[in-house]
């Protein structure tokens, strides 16, 4: 599947489980001294109702290129070292991990700080979509939509 | 006043509720010199009536950048209308 590993950095749509051991190894350097991550996983209930499963699809290039450009945002407002950001498409059982996020830093008040940026800059901006199925029924889930641009001048090209 | 000589193809994606309801993920469309992305949803809109009532709810994309609705088509543009991201 789509996947970018930069010298610094990893993103990542993965078609197969995320081997989240792997990726903090992946960020961990002799250079840093904190690692924060954040693991995002299928919960079994939305709403009240009890979920069967979960059912992820993106646009793929466009979500690969809003990784990077989080991954960019966070170099320039947070004195980090290497951030992964790692995303599961298809279907997810229960229980599975949906996104894992891991940032490493010298220091560790950059790294939960950025952390969090970067999840929710995640669910605001990246295009993915979760559709959850139940017992009676699938609805794709209420998203957030992304902050739309100013209109451009009339006549533009 | 578009003739038939200037218009142009651009390709359009479908995903999510926006795919199911259209019940297409993609193809190629001719569109009118001039035309904005909101003349094009538009088009589906008549073409696939039930989309109309989401597009308060949707952000177009074009080439994989969110945009307004009043941007222009380009030639060889990769257009997508986009409902609610819900990742994570």
């Amino acid at each position: 599947m789509s996947n970018t590993i930069t010298e610094r950095d990893v993103f990542a749509l993965l078609n197969a489980p995320i081997d989240i051991a792997a990726t903090v190894s992946e960020v961990r350097t002799e250079r840093d001294g904190a690692i924060v991550t954040f693991d995002g996983f299928v919960r079994h209930e939305s709403h009240g109702r009890q979920t069967l499963y979960l059912e992820y699809e993106a646009y793929e290039s466009m979500a690969l290129a809003k990784m990077k450009e989080i991954g960019g945002l966070i170099h320039e407002r947070f004195a980090v070292d290497k951030v992964a950001i790692l995303h599961r498409l298809g279907r997810l059982e229960i229980g599975e991990t949906s996104v894992f996020i891991a940032i490493s830093a010298p220091h560790r008040a950059a790294a939960f700080e950025a952390c969090r940026f970067a999840i929710d800059t995640l669910k605001r901006t990246v295009p993915i979509w979760k559709k959850e199925y139940f017992a009676d029924g699938a609805v794709w889930a209420d998203g957030e939509l992304p902050p739309a641009p100013p209109s451009a001048p009339q006549g533009a090209s | 006043m578009p003739s038939v000589l200037s218009n142009f193809r651009v390709q359009v994606l479908f995903f999510g509720r926006v795919r199911e309801l259209a019940g297409i993920s993609q193809e190629s469309t001719e569109v009118a010199n001039g035309a904005t992305l909101a003349d094009l949803f538009e088009r589906y809109s008549i073409r696939f009536p039930e989309l109309a009532a989401f597009r308060p709810s949707l952000v177009a994309s074009r080439n994989q950048e969110f945009v307004p609705w009043n941007t222009p088509l380009v030639e060889g543009d990769t257009i997508a209308f986009l409902p609610p991201v819900s990742g994570g």
